[in-house]
């Protein structure tokens, strides 16, 4: 049985609190130091992970006796943002994953963010569980920044998702959790899966088989890993961007998450008021549609798509 | 003055978005400078201000006084403005974490690609900022360093505070360092209360913009000089955090000369009306900010001090 534990509590103005609870299970019996955080709701429009916070949770209430480390489970983040399908920090509109290490000194925000690194300090391992955002619909993944390769790409591979990403490193990108969370030492993985504001059970179920296998295969449980998939590695190969060149409705001509020749129609974009189709999205390379646009009003730039083609 | 579109971007159901330049003196070949309003929706004093530039400049240019380029942009974000929106209405991102912009990426990285190349080449340029948290303040001049700072013209506004400090990741995203890097000595001033319009801020900060263009040789006129800028770094600034949640008073001004041990504010329980907390002053100094939401959050910053202690 976990334990339920408030990590962060701030009192807001009308007679509540925000808080951010996780809940801690232990090896029965035994204390330990070895610990791994899995985290969710860093943006309140992401659901995705609050599912796999459940059916993890669900898993290690049936099989207490497998548990070898601490395992923390922070399934709201923005707690505040989840109950009101707002992605940012409520009030402050500010995004949290922006904001990080934060700050004891500084406005809300930041130091929701001080909280929450100073509550996951330590972790040997954390697992950030991001949806996409409601525009578009992604193929569990891994991001990586090429600082962090060597470290977190074989810990990636364990997580049973489809496609791992190395991507070159962007300053901007210094301010989120998982940066913040790397930079103390803590091996932090960032997945992005399905849609933001939607659930996709699928999607949960097989990260939920990757994050037991890599809790297995480092010493977190006592169980034989779970056979996983191993995921396409991005440095095989290229990403094709999809942007509309009109704004009106994208209407897509195939399903998310399929293979896709070159030269072949990814969706259109309509305009309702004239009836005219107003520009065909054709796919620049073959490859994996791993991503597609799920929302479907665009300006010109909108990303419609992602494409992911090996190189020949 | 000439009055031109520097975007027209198509919506889907809407009117287009345009952004608008009033060019003042673009044959004169003193210093030029380019001056941008309100990238956010809730920048309302920044649009307040720009555009009584705007109109300000427009005199001065019939009377001949405009010695160098001037680009006045007071909106950016008008899609916001319109709708009580801060960021992109559709996406919610934020223009000003989208610079240099690039042109075959997302919409927002898209009008900001634009934005910057219509703010090449000028001298100076300055940048009407709102906060970023739910506070109001004296205005000043922010200025980071990106190596590129040029920290003797920020002093010409004659501003009582020039904010100078290290630029944080999220900074290397927004105009005034990208502005930098690209040659510009670009500056912001920081003022009011966002989605309000203060008359008395704004006219200090337009008495600041005119006499930092008079003292830059931009326009020819005698003007008043201003204050001896303090340079306030971030260990200059003392920070007063509330310890209590609820309805919030403030009993001070920004700009107040404070003593320590005084009555800053108060806070009252928002239900049973209890005073639970009074805010003292640990130190002698001036209130530079203040939150501004009557509803405070507890460990909210209340007040900044600028204190010499």
């Amino acid at each position: 049985m976990g334990i339920i534990e408030e990590v962060f509590a701030i009192d807001l103005p009308v007679g509540e609190q925000f808080r951010i609870q996780r809940c801690r299970y232990t090896p029965i019996g035994g204390k330990t130091e070895k610990r791994i955080s899995i985290v969710s709701g860093i943006h309140g429009d992401e659901l995705e992970g609050q599912y796999v916070c459940f059916l993890l949770g669900q898993w290690l209430r049936a099989n207490p006796d497998k548990i070898k480390a601490t395992i923390d489970i922070y399934p709201a983040i923005n707690s505040l943002g989840i109950d009101s399908i707002t992605r940012s920090v409520p009030f402050y509109d500010v995004d949290l994953n922006r904001i990080f290490p934060g700050s004891k000194n500084d406005f809300l925000p930041a130091q929701i963010a001080d909280g929450v690194v100073n509550a996951m300090k330590g972790s040997e391992i954390a697992i950030d569980i991001h949806s996409s955002n409601v525009f578009l619909r992604e193929i569990p993944q891994v991001r990586i920044a090429k600082s962090q390769e060597a470290v977190l790409v074989p810990l990636a591979n364990k997580l049973n998702i489809d496609f791992v990403w190395v991507h070159d490193a962007v300053t901007v990108l210094e301010s989120t959790f998982a940066h913040a969370m790397n930079t103390l030492g803590t091996k932090t993985l960032v997945v992005e899966m399905g849609v933001g504001m939607r659930l996709g059970q699928a999607y949960g179920h097989q990260l939920l088989d990757g994050i037991l296998h890599l809790m297995a295969s480092e010493g977190f449980l006592a169980i034989e890993p779970p056979k996983i998939r191993f995921p396409i590695q991005s440095h095989v190969g290229e990403v094709a961007y999809l942007n509309a060149t009109s704004p009106g409705l994208f209407v897509p001509a195939i399903e998310h998450c399929q293979m896709i020749e070159e030269g072949s129609v990814v969706g259109h974009i309509v305009d309702p008021l004239s009836g005219k189709t107003l520009d065909e999205i054709i796919a620049p390379i073959g490859g994996i549609l791993f991503t597609l646009r799920a929302y479907p009003i665009v300006y010109e730039g909108s990303l419609v798509g992602r494409i992911f083609g090996e190189n020949r | 003055m000439r009055r031109f579109e520097i975007l027209n971007l198509k919506s889907p159901n809407r009117a287009p978005l345009k952004v608008e330049g009033f060019l003042f003196a673009e044959d004169q070949k003193g210093p030029s400078i380019a001056i941008v309003g309100a990238m956010s929706g809730d920048n309302v004093n920044q649009l307040y201000v720009a555009s009584h530039l705007v109109e300000y400049l427009r005199q001065k240019e019939e009377e001949g006084k405009i010695s160098g380029k001037i680009l006045v942009i007071p909106a950016v974000n008008t899609y916001a403005l319109n709708m009580g929106e801060k960021f992109w209405p559709l996406d919610k991102t934020d223009i000003n974490m989208m610079f240099p912009g690039y042109k075959e990426g997302e919409t927002t990285q898209r009008i900001a690609a634009v934005l910057f190349e219509a703010l090449q080449g000028y001298d100076y340029g300055i940048i009407l900022e709102g906060r970023r948290d739910q506070g109001m303040c004296l205005p000043y001049v922010k200025i980071i360093q990106s190596g590129y700072e040029d920290l003797d013209a920020a002093k010409e506004f004659g501003m009582r505070f020039i904010h100078y400090r290290p630029y944080s990741p999220i900074e290397t995203v927004m105009l005034q360092y990208n502005w930098q890097l690209w040659g510009t000595k670009a500056m912001s001033v920081v003022f009011g209360k966002n989605g309000t319009i203060d008359p008395n801020t704004s006219d200090e900060v337009q008495g600041a913009l005119v006499r930092f263009m008079a003292k830059r040789g931009i326009l020819g006129l005698a003007v008043f000089d201003g204050y001896e800028s303090n340079i306030i770094e971030p260990e200059h600034i003392n920070i007063l955090k509330a310890s209590c949640a609820g309805i919030f008073e403030s009993a001070v001004a920004c700009g107040t000369h404070i003593y320590k041990g005084e009555t800053l504010g108060r806070i009252t329980d928002a239900l049973s009306g209890k005073k639970i907390e009074k805010i003292v002053a640990p130190c002698d100094g001036v209130i530079t900010c203040q939150y501004s939401h009557p509803l405070i959050f507890q460990n909210s910053i209340a007040f900044r001090i600028a204190s010499t202690d």
